[in-house]
């Protein structure tokens, strides 16, 4: 009978794995310092495990199960173990129920067998993942045949208990080495990131926690440079990375082609907290077009070059699907912002048009190079008036770098005279507006950032309004989530969620139906970031319009490739993002796809051959009052 | 689309902020009744203003006294205040679309006629005839001087009243003003002639009593040439130091400058360029002079593209630039522009049909589109039809494809069938002479826009009855045009048609006489087609003069091409006769007034006698129809439906419009379909 030595082996093996696991923290604990509360955050944890961590996993219903049942059993196993090594507790029954427990992990370690073995998904990691089916089924198998013959006695029963203690060992013993460096280090380092998390607040009550956090531009180096630049806790977020592959199904620069995996990003970032590392070790998809093996950097040695190429950090449209969807809840884009500010910041290496774009920034307050003079250029027509003239209006109308483009001064035409229509009293910056600084910010460039943002919150200062209203949702994300950190606490509201509103209303009257099918774009900035898709979609239902959604939709909606200063950057790939998100959008047989975006608009506008119109759900909102009749003689400008 | 940020880009001048550098100058449209402008006026100028225009100027030469009659191309008078409340009106719609409203005042001295409804002689600084209306002036009195520089400062009052946003006073094409200017009328002796300094006095004074009456805010500018290209005229140096006079003065608000003058049917031409020369010729003088004045530069002259209206702008030529004629052909140009649907602008093909029409007394009307001037009848936007219809419409000239383009735009399923392979119709004829080669502009954009919004287009395909009804259409209009007539004289086998010399089924002889009974284009620009290859050519016609029919900014370019290739011009003689002799042809024409016969040896004879409707589909389908082929000319022309179409239950309604019906003009081929569709 093995009833007392099985036990001890087990917590052996497992106190000789914390130590590894304690000795692993160092790979992490090499990061800056960062102010955690530590303690809050330990307490937290289980509930951030259960609802956060679940709601993500919960997505994939299969995975959820065999997780649940192969870490809960060698959890439940591993107390079980516990308490069986004190001999006055170890009750015969508690063999049954070890037995069952590990039955159960059993199940699991089957579909982890099947999933890793038979039906395996592309996006998926090769190397020590392989191992992991094995070491779970010679655990629990062996463990079980073990716990089954301690409920019984005789020869034979020593015999199984023998083998199963043998074989059982074996699994313990390759889970632990997986776990030190290997797949299973997620489960330690998984739990530590969730306590320690650098942006603990999105773990608070539906709260979406998505703007950047200031950067002191006194710090002696801006941005990141070398692995250890990077706070302790955020490298702990790479170390956590479990290789599932879901940020790389979702990242629209990978389907593009783009040079960029983020699943390989982080793991570029966590491979390089060991010195003299190298990707040679790594067995998923790489970055597209970027040979394995060639990768190589360390703890102090600068990222971009090589370890991660310029053209990988710069294809991000920091669009955060690939956030979104982490089960780790890793902050990728955080990443490639960080990473960003040193490039730019520190060695001007910004590539394509973006350096030239942001230059013109500097010197005019309009990345079209225009300047703010200009920006009522498109409403002379329109009287809109002035905050410096009126002093005070319920509405400030944020124009944003829309009302520099013909075609999105389209949709501004649309969205003043419905606000006529409506007789909603607004007026707008006009000259005083500056950029919002949305653009430099992506792109590193946060001393532009700050410096307009400094300006912007200084002259809105001097009005009195209730809330701004904007149709660029990146305006309303840097406005809303970015500027309070600089002092600037407005309420923003999209075009979309405020005419909506006004619809619920009724002060549209009736709106003539339209019978098109139409097919929602969900913008990046307005759903992820800022967590609204229900009024743009309640407005198109109130249109009459036929809505079918694109598989890809609401919060895990694609990107249009437009974000991030992407089309600055212009990092080229195999196909265009805007054209696959197009191809989503034709799939449906919707002949409108509505947007809430300008920088959608143009991106899914420049796609050509045959597809479906493209207007934004402000336009389609004009156009239905217009043909309801009802509208106003003051309202007949040209379109 | 930032090629034409500069368009788009507003101009303030003084307190008035125009939306964008896109306008339309004053002209004269002859669609004033009573000296005013009423609905037809008001809402041709508010179309374009719904169009997104910046600016529209109305009334070209309006009148401000008695001794400048108005009636002359239906104008308006401004010589009394019951032209107010029509300004005011007028001003309401065109700012409710956004856009800024201005006139023309101008006296026009000697330019002008005396037998019109006052009766009063015409004057100007010296007792010179004018050529184009041949009055000889009266020689300005002391109290002329008074009376008119009144009337000038009074008629700005009523300008200011009406709500007009400003107004220019017309220095150019030879009015009162520069008649003084110019040494080549001027030949006084008092202190408002000789020096320029003297002959610039009574323009200054005439805006000096303006700016008395308006004030300093007002918005108040002047036309002016920048070169009168005319021996003894004003040089280019004088109109720039005219120009900068009245600037500095702070007399005026802006400039509007013009090449040439207009005192003769030829620099009249060149002054309304038409197909026949590059576009913008003029616009180095605007630029000359925006170098030299301190207020805004405007400009018009063949402007007909939105690439080269930017470039006037955005290179600094201009401030604002005119497109006239370009918004009579589509007075949704701006807002086309601005929704980057630029290829769906109608372009101005400089035909000159909306200009010419007026000095032949009737209403300016574009050769290409119907809607223009007929604005309260025709949409220029179709709006979608209550009732989805199967049209099948056979031949694809500017008929057929205006009735395909309307039915499309009504939402309706069309096939059109044309037996060439390429549609265009006879304008693909008209464009192979020479200069006119720009007609083809019709065709391309009615051909492009049946395209692109869906008409089963059938090329080679030439329509029988089975195959429309194999359609099953519920309309079928036939628009399969005309061919040569091929005349009623004696040997007129003996002849080729100007179809067969452009089309170049014939080659051109040695010698050819040209008979043309039409006294439009096809006769003038085939003679010119055969010179240019080496013809000796005789063209004679029947009218008092070669080309009588075709406008008057059009025929002085002819004229001056024919004469140049030295072709023979023969008016008031008929053809009588041809007859073979050796390898030669003997024409025999019979002068018109003594009836005495002369005889020409020539190797080639070619005709243009008009042509006959290609109409036997027509008849084979007529009975066959519903409506029996009729069209109901009442509700035609008064705008209704049909009443004889289709209701669900079989059959078809069957019309026939253009050449198919009468040989008639581009422009009637047009108006027929319009007409016809946009109530189907």
């Amino acid at each position: 009978m093995l009833a007392g030595l099985a036990p001890l082996i087990v917590l052996a093996c497992l106190l000789s794995g914390l130590v590894a696991a304690a000795w692993q923290t160092r790979r992490w604990l090499q990061g800056a310092p960062a102010r955690v509360a530590r303690l809050q955050g330990l307490i937290a944890m289980p509930g951030r495990y259960l609802v956060d961590v679940h709601q993500v996993v919960a997505r994939r219903p299969r995975n959820a199960r065999f997780h649940a049942l192969a870490a809960g059993g060698l959890l439940a196993s591993l107390a079980l173990w516990c308490v069986l090594a004190v001999p006055p507790l170890r009750y015969r029954p508690l063999w049954g129920v070890l037995a069952l427990v590990l039955a159960l992990m059993l199940m699991g370690a089957i579909s982890v067998w099947r999933r890793r073995q038979v039906d395996r998904p592309v996006e998926l990691s090769g190397g020590g993942f392989d191992r992991l089916p094995l070491a779970l089924l010679l655990y629990a198998g062996g463990f079980l045949v073990l716990a089954l013959a301690e409920l019984f006695t005789g020869p034979a029963a020593t015999l199984f208990s023998s083998l199963g203690l043998i074989v059982g060992t074996f699994g313990l013993a390759g889970i632990i080495s997986l776990a030190i460096g290997g797949p299973l280090k997620h489960a330690i380092n998984g739990m530590l990131h969730l306590a320690f998390h650098p942006r603990p607040a999105r773990f608070v009550g539906g709260k979406r926690d998505t703007g950047l956090v200031p950067l002191d531009l006194a710090s002696a180096r801006l941005g990141v440079e070398r692995p250890v630049d990077f706070a302790w806790n955020r490298l702990l977020g790479f170390d956590a990375c479990v290789q599932c592959g879901r940020c790389e199904q979702v990242c629209p620069a990978y389907a593009a082609e783009q040079p960029l995996n983020p699943k390989k990003f982080i793991q570029d970032l966590a491979m390089a907290l060991a010195p003299g590392a190298s990707d040679d070790a790594y067995a998923g998809h790489g970055h597209p077009g970027q040979a394995l093996g060639s990768a190589h950097g360390g703890p102090g040695e600068p990222l971009i070059g090589a370890m991660i190429s310029d053209a990988t950090l710069w294809s991000c449209t920091t669009c955060r699907a690939c956030v979104h969807e982490c089960p780790m809840m890793i902050e990728h884009v955080d990443a490639m912002v960080d990473l960003r500010r040193f490039q730019t910041l520190e060695l001007a290496a910004l590539p394509g048009k973006a350096a030239l774009v942001l230059e013109d920034l500097r010197l005019t307050d309009t990345l079209s190079g225009r300047g703010p003079g200009a920006r009522l250029d498109w409403a002379v027509d329109l009287r809109i008036p002035l905050m410096r003239e009126v002093m005070e209006a319920p509405v400030l109308l944020w124009l944003g770098e829309a009302a520099f483009d013909l075609r999105a001064q389209r949709t501004l035409r649309a969205l003043v005279r419905l606000l006529r229509q409506a007789g909603v009293v607004f007026a707008t910056l006009g000259p005083e507006e500056l950029d919002c600084g949305d653009t430099a910010r992506r792109l590193g460039d946060e001393a532009t950032f700050q410096d307009l943002a400094g300006r912007n919150i200084a002259t809105l200062s001097r009005y009195r309004f209730d809330r701004i209203v904007t149709a660029d949702p990146h305006s309303l994300h840097v406005l809303k989530n970015e500027y309070p950190a600089f002092g600037g606490g407005y309420e923003v509201v999209h075009h979309t969620t405020f005419l909506a509103g006004l619809i619920e209303r009724g002060v549209f009257g009736p709106l003539s139906p339209d019978g098109r099918k139409v097919t929602y774009h969900d913008p990046c900035y307005l759903g992820r970031y800022n967590g609204e898709t229900a009024a743009p979609r309640a407005l198109l239902d109130a249109l009459g319009l036929e809505r079918v959604e694109m598989e890809r939709s609401g919060l895990r909606s694609q990107c249009c490739g437009g974000g991030g200063g992407a089309t600055l950057t212009d990092i080229p790939g195999k196909r265009r993002i805007p054209d696959i998100r197009m191809a989503q959008a034709t799939e449906t047989g919707a002949a409108v796809i509505a947007v809430a975006c300008p920088t959608c608009t143009v991106m899914l506008e420049g796609v050509t051959g045959k597809r479906p119109e493209v207007l934004d759900v402000a336009e389609l909102l004009w156009q239905a009052v217009e043909r309801g009749g009802i509208a106003a003689a003051r309202s007949g400008m040209p379109a | 689309m930032a090629a034409f940020d500069a368009l788009l880009k507003p101009l303030t001048i003084k307190g008035l902020t125009l939306r964008n550098r896109v306008m339309s100058t004053s002209h004269a449209p002859s669609y004033g009744s009573d000296g005013k402008p009423k609905e037809r006026y008001q809402l041709y100028h508010a179309e374009k203003a719904k169009g997104g225009i910046g600016l529209t100027m109305f009334g070209g030469s309006s009148s401000v006294a008695v001794d400048s009659p108005a009636t002359p191309w239906n104008q308006i008078s401004v010589a009394d205040d019951s032209v107010i409340p029509y300004f005011k009106e007028f001003a309401d719609r065109v700012h409710g679309y956004g856009g800024a409203l201005m006139i023309q005042l101008t006296h026009m001295g000697r330019r002008t006629k005396w037998d019109l409804e006052n009766w009063l002689p015409t004057v100007a600084p010296s007792p010179k005839r004018e050529p184009a209306h041949k009055s000889v002036p009266k020689a300005m009195e002391s109290e002329d001087f008074v009376r008119i520089t009144k009337a000038f400062a009074a008629a700005a009052r009523r300008c200011k009243a009406g709500g007009l946003d400003g107004f220019e006073v017309s220095c150019a094409h030879g009015h009162l003003i520069d008649q003084f200017w110019s040494p080549s009328v001027n030949e006084r002796t008092d202190a408002y002639g000789g020096s320029l300094e003297n002959r610039m006095r009574f323009g200054i004074e005439v805006f000096e009593a303006i700016r008395a009456e308006v004030g300093q805010d007002y918005v108040v500018g002047m036309r002016m040439s920048g070169d009168e290209l005319l021996e003894n005229g004003l040089t280019n140096e004088d109109c720039i130091a005219i120009a900068k006079a009245y600037s500095e003065r702070g007399l005026i608000d802006f400039v509007n400058v013009i090449g040439g003058q207009a005192r003769d049917h030829l620099a009249h031409a060149i002054s309304l360029p038409n197909m026949a020369f590059p576009v913008a010729p003029f616009l180095h003088l605007a630029s000359g002079i925006k170098r030299e004045v301190g207020v805004p530069v405007f400009h018009a002259q063949r402007v007909t593209d939105i690439a080269t209206a930017a470039r006037a702008v955005e290179e600094g030529h201009t401030d604002m630039v005119a497109m006239t004629r370009a918004h009579i052909a589509d007075p949704y140009l701006v807002s086309k522009l601005m929704e980057g649907r630029v290829d769906d602008i109608r372009q101005c093909v400089g035909a000159g049909y909306c200009i010419d029409r007026i000095y032949e007394g009737k209403d300016a009307l574009c050769i290409q589109n119907a809607a223009t001037g007929r604005e309260s009848r025709m949409p220029h936007v179709h709006t979608p039809s209550p009732k989805k219809r199967k049209v099948v419409v056979v031949g694809g000239g500017p008929g057929g494809l205006e009735a395909a383009r309307v039915a499309v735009e009504r939402g309706h399923e069309v096939v059109l069938f044309e037996a060439k392979a390429q549609l265009g119709g006879q304008i693909n004829v008209a464009a192979k002479a020479g200069w006119r080669e720009a007609i083809s502009g019709v065709a391309r954009w009615l051909g492009q826009q049946v395209e692109k919004k869906g008409v089963d287009i059938r090329l080679n395909t030439k329509a029988t009855a089975a195959l429309i009804e194999a359609e099953m259409p519920e309309i079928v209009v036939i628009a399969t045009g005309g061919l040569p007539n091929d005349g009623d004289f004696k040997g007129k086998d003996l002849v080729t048609t100007t179809w067969d010399i452009l089309e170049g089924r014939v080659d051109p002889a040695e010698t050819v006489l040209l008979f043309d009974r039409m006294g439009q284009h096809n006769g003038a620009s085939t003679a010119e087609f055969l010179a240019r290859r080496g013809a000796m050519v005789e063209l004679a016609t029947q009218d008092q003069m070669i080309g009588e029919d075709i406008g008057g900014t059009n025929r002085p370019v002819h004229l001056r091409e024919l004469y140049k290739l030295g072709v023979m011009l023969t008016p008031n003689h008929d053809l009588v006769e041809v007859y073979p002799e050796g390898n030669k042809r003997i024409v025999v024409l019979r002068n018109d007034y003594t009836l005495e016969e002369e005889e020409r040896v020539v190797d080639q004879i070619v005709v243009e006698l008009g042509t006959l409707p290609v109409d036997q589909l027509y008849f084979d389908l007529k009975a066959r129809s519903l409506n029996k082929g009729e069209l109901d000319l009442d509700a035609f022309t008064e705008g209704r439906i049909q009443p004889k179409l289709p209701n669900g239950a079989g059959g078809f309604a069957l019309f026939r419009i253009g050449d198919a019906v009468a040989g008639r003009n581009v422009h009637a081929a047009i108006y027929d379909a319009a007409r016809l569709m946009k109530d189907i």
